[in-house]
């Protein structure tokens, strides 16, 4: 791997982690919606920083080069997280349902009581 | 005969056959002396459908924001529980149940032969006057053969709208429902949890009003996610209830 992709590569993971970081610190995000950048972040970290070694067996799992199989780990990520995001959007949706459905009965209810009154 | 029955028709845009239905429920109500009570659930109509449940004084429950014909359903089962019903029967507002063949679909409930109970509009050939279309048929026919593939069960009226159920499932329904595309959905876990179910010949009139949540372009889509889901039920563990 070059060293210019390796130097981006770090810069980006830098970058990531101090948005992330700044979304915790000012409270906007809660930890555990945090870690799932923050795993994602820790391996680009690992992959910019792995000795030349590790890249030998590239070829063996089928990428040509050693930039296709980080695009693929990217790509790897970014479904982990969007899947990640479908189940946290999936659970909100059931607690709106659960509100709105709650809301209405109660709202029955006070207006049955103000009519009874 | 003292059990409480509860009527649950949910509401999208219903305005010209609400009151209609309404008022054939308590027409019937009167002739024969049969005491069925009745919540609307409004699912945040875009018309006239609340203002007509307010000056009618028809008992309602308006959603605060649109739900969906599961969400809106789901909320009477809520209403039942709450209340204490013994038996709750899912009815349209659009004119397309008859309110003569409730006491068919409680019957099997009240006489401890079934826990919940579809009216069908294919059990036996009733049915002069409701056509439904080839394709719909075809639909039903096809979601039947994988109802059967995963219960083992034959169901005839797969998507009927027109149900009754027992307080077991009032509470079970109460906690979770489906969303979307509840019927076939919703028999498939309760046979997979081996209620006892039962299925009796209703007449269906065609709709006075209100378009059907079914629609055409929709219908491939809806046939992919209901098949999936019931296959997706096969292989979800259920406690069974017997």
């Amino acid at each position: 791997m070059s060293t210019n992709l390796r130097i981006m590569m770090l810069i980006v993971a830098i970058l990531l982690f101090i948005s992330v970081f700044i979304a915790l610190k000012k409270g906007r995000m809660p930890l555990k919606y945090s870690l799932v950048w923050l795993f994602p972040d820790i391996i680009l970290l690992l992959i910019s920083c792995a000795p030349l070694s590790l890249w030998k067996f590239t070829e063996l799992i089928g990428f040509q080069t050693v930039s296709n199989l980080v695009v693929g780990i990217f790509i790897l990520m970014l479904f982990f997280i969007t899947i990640s995001l479908t189940i946290i959007v999936s659970g909100q949706n059931t607690k709106i349902t659960l509100l709105i459905q709650e809301i209405s009965l109660l709202k029955e209810k006070v207006r049955e009581k103000n009519n009874n009154n | 005969m003292s059990a409480k029955i509860l009527l649950i028709i949910p509401a999208y845009n219903e305005q010209e056959c609400i009151l209609k239905t309404y008022d054939s429920i308590i027409t019937y109500c009167a002739e024969y002396n049969m005491d069925y009570d009745v919540i609307v659930i409004n699912d945040c109509s875009k018309d006239s459908t609340s203002a007509i449940l307010d000056i009618n004084n028809i008992p309602h429950i308006d959603l605060i924001h649109n739900l969906g014909i599961g969400g809106a359903v789901q909320t009477g089962y809520k209403y039942a529980k709450e209340n204490n019903y013994d038996i709750a029967v899912q009815f349209d507002g659009d004119g397309q149940h008859d309110i003569r063949y409730v006491q068919d679909i409680i019957k099997p409930i009240l006489e401890n032969e079934a826990e919940f109970v579809i009216g069908s509009r294919f059990v036996d050939n009733k049915n002069d006057n409701f056509r439904s279309s080839k394709a719909r048929r075809i639909g039903i026919h096809i979601i039947s053969f994988f109802i059967k593939l995963v219960t083992g069960e034959k169901i005839y009226d797969t998507t009927s709208g027109f149900r009754a159920v027992n307080k077991d499932i009032i509470e079970q329904f109460s906690k979770s429902y489906p969303i979307e595309y509840p019927e076939p959905i919703t028999t498939t876990e309760l046979l997979k949890k081996k209620y006892k179910f039962s299925e009796v010949p209703v007449k269906m009139h065609e709709r006075i009003g209100g378009t059907s949540s079914i629609k055409a372009w929709k219908s491939i889509y809806y046939m992919i996610n209901v098949i999936l889901t019931i296959l997706i039920i096969k292989i979800r563990r259920y406690p069974s209830v017997h």
